[in-house]
């Protein structure tokens, strides 16, 4: 073969590797794509019960990880961890009651407190609420995080998890909660309630202490086995 | 006459490059520290970006990829022969696809878009077309 012909044969098969470097990018943008979608798939259009959430705290204000009228006179706690399976039972079936009963009324007002003690995992879900409540949305974050809580320590708290979680609450700012989420300060909060928690005596989540002008500080509750029970705590500390 | 053309390409792409870096560089440094790049023409895209997960890859910021990516583009613009041709070519793709794939995210995941992403988008593409064009002009021909 001639030199010409060498030089057209190297030329021809140079061409035929960047043909296939093409067809490889084109399917490896393809397929990135499709991943991402698939792993994002969990994302706000996935997300349940986000009207339930909303309806269920509308017109109810919301102040930091306060629930309710700022000026109500009792302070009712719960002291949770937002992996617990029982927490998730009590925020369906217990709280809402008590939402309707005491909190929408303005005789009391609930605030969430970190108790984490699932796994590592409960820390930056605690922070993410948290960082939710600066911008009004803690509780429609906790709340919907429960009714899309996965299995305990399974691996679901994902950042792309907890960012559907914030924007189906409504955090107006998804960069400054993605911010305050990852801040010393928020991370400190989330430990130093769960700290107090253990100063209190609870060994388990969710539970619950109430404060009002008929207790001495914060009274525990432990763990009440229905809204009743909650309700009449309320009443004896108003 | 074709060498000059290819001259010519080159001489574009190592200018081009060499601002890539300079965009990379700058995302990187603004990144550092907690912070994020400044959009110039005002808005938050450029902070939503850079505070999105898709931001890092590995831990990594994904501007420290984008200085290696055109500091390689540079130093293939730089060379001659088909080694440079198709380094510039393969390099090119891959980051044109990748740009391809940060401006979907940019679009329909993070819902914000950052200037200098795009920015960088424009460069890569122009990068490609160049290397494109030299590989399907000039590999297999002498230098």
């Amino acid at each position: 073969m001639s030199g010409e012909g060498e030089r057209q044969e190297r030329r021809r098969r140079l061409l035929q590797l960047a043909s296939a470097a093409v067809f490889l990018a084109i399917v490896g943008v393809a397929v990135l794509i499709v991943v991402n979608q698939s792993q994002t798939s969990g994302g706000d259009s996935k997300l349940e019960d986000v009207g339930l959430v909303r309806s269920q705290l509308d017109g109810i204000p919301q102040n930091g990880m306060v629930l309710g009228d700022p000026k109500a006179k009792v302070r009712l706690v719960e002291f949770g961890d937002l992996q617990c399976s029982v927490c998730k039972a009590f925020s369906e079936e217990i709280v809402p009651a008590v939402i309707d009963s005491k909190v929408r009324s303005g005789e009391a007002k609930i605030e969430f407190r970190n108790y984490t003690i699932i796994s590592e995992e409960s820390i930056p879900a605690g922070a993410a609420a948290i960082a939710a409540g600066e911008q009004g949305g803690g509780w429609s974050f906790i709340e919907l995080f429960y009714r899309n809580q996965g299995a305990e320590a399974s691996g679901y708290v994902t950042d792309d998890f907890l960012t559907a979680i914030a924007r189906g609450a409504g955090v107006p700012d998804i960069a400054k909660w993605n911010k305050a989420r990852r801040s010393k300060l928020t991370l400190g909060l989330v430990r130093r309630t769960t700290e107090e928690a253990k100063r209190l005596g609870f060994t388990g989540t969710p539970s619950f202490a109430v404060e009002g002008p008929r207790t001495s500080g914060l009274e525990t509750l432990g763990t009440p086995g229905s809204a009743g029970e909650i309700e009449d705590a309320i009443d004896a500390a108003s | 006459m074709k060498a000059s053309a290819e001259g010519t390409l080159r001489m574009v792409a190592t200018f081009i490059a060499a601002f890539g870096v300079g965009v990379a560089v700058y995302i990187t440094i603004a990144d550092s520290g907690g912070g994020s790049p400044v959009c110039l023409a005002g808005g938050r895209g450029c902070e939503t970006v850079a505070d999105s997960t898709y931001s890092h890859l590995l831990g990594v910021n994904i501007a420290v990829f984008g200085i290696l990516g055109y500091a390689l583009l540079l130093a293939a613009a730089l060379l001659r022969g088909d080694t440079a041709r198709m380094a510039g070519f393969c390099l090119s793709l891959v980051g044109f696809g990748y740009s391809v794939y940060l401006t979907y995210l940019e679009l329909f995941k993070i819902e914000a878009v950052c200037q200098w992403c795009v920015a960088s988008a424009v460069l890569m593409t122009l990068l490609f077309g160049l290397n494109a064009v030299r590989m399907v002009r000039f590999v297999g021909k002498p230098a």
